[in-house]
């Protein structure tokens, strides 16, 4: 949500991995479920494609 | 040119201060930097760049100084490759191998800009550029929260493993935003976390930089 109040569109995550397994010192990671990941997004090309994507991040709270 | 002044505000994080988070950060970094062999309580150089998946040809002509001192998370190129004349931002650049592997794939009508706000890595990565003998890449020194750049310079913004570092992603990733062009691509690499992370660890600095 914070990456579409920024500006952007289209965001996805794309890879998530362990990375800090096997590191010369011992991580938190693991304590925290702490993984790599890759995510892209794209700026908005204008307002309106801005708007309509923070549009789609509402949600109806039930009553 | 953004001119905003980085000041050591306390942040929404109760008893954080933005200026020793700093510190810590680029003390460690500075390790990192200056001596790569240390051993950290994350993967470094090669060994990370096998692990994240980076292809062998991306490093060629890549000097070692920058390979050894690679840290990251994850690998912005996977996102989607770079095309030819573009223009790229790297949040972070440590060391500067990504800002390098960019520039050799934007070509010579491109041109990268990594920012980094750690002293000892921009040394390392301005060496590295020179060694590499690509002009279309430079070093600035800044924050993540307010980048050197011109606002819609940049065709993309990359980063890797930094956005994590940052208390106020919000502040960050607006900033990537301003940077960017419409239609701007971002490929991230960045850290998830899936467990609730309790108050105390939030405030405690040495989780933050390990």
């Amino acid at each position: 949500m914070a990456v579409v109040m920024a500006g952007f569109v289209d965001f996805e995550i794309t890879w998530r991995a362990d990375v800090f397994s096997g590191a010369p010192q011992e991580s938190s990671a693991a304590n925290f479920g702490t993984v790599g990941i890759n995510f892209r997004a794209r700026r908005a090309k204008n307002s309106e494609e801005w708007h309509a994507a923070l549009a789609s991040l509402s949600c109806e709270v039930p009553a | 040119m953004k001119s905003q002044t980085a000041t050591n505000k306390t942040l929404s994080i109760p008893d954080l201060d933005l200026g020793d988070l700093r510190q810590a950060i680029q003390e460690e970094y500075k390790v990192v930097a200056e001596n790569p062999d240390h051993g950290f309580h994350f993967h470094t150089g090669r060994t990370l760049a096998n692990i994240l998946g980076y292809d062998e040809s991306w490093l060629d002509g890549i000097p070692e100084r920058a390979v050894e001192s690679f840290a990251g998370t994850g690998n912005p190129f996977s996102l989607g490759e770079l095309r030819m004349a573009d223009r790229v931002v790297d949040v972070g650049s440590g060391a500067g191998i990504d800002s390098l592997i960019a520039a050799k794939m934007v070509g010579p009508d491109g041109h990268v800009v990594g920012v980094d706000m750690t002293p000892a890595m921009l040394v390392r990565a301005r060496q590295a550029g020179q060694e590499a003998g690509l002009d279309n890449v430079e070093f600035r020194e800044g924050f993540g929260e307010a980048l050197p750049v011109f606002d819609g310079w940049a065709d993309v913004v990359i980063s890797n493993g930094v956005l994590n570092l940052m208390p106020d992603k919000s502040v960050a990733l607006e900033e990537m935003a301003r940077v960017l062009k419409p239609d701007g691509r971002l490929q991230i690499a960045d850290i998830l976390v899936e467990k609730p992370v309790p108050e105390g660890a939030k405030r405690n600095i040495d989780l933050w930089t390990g």
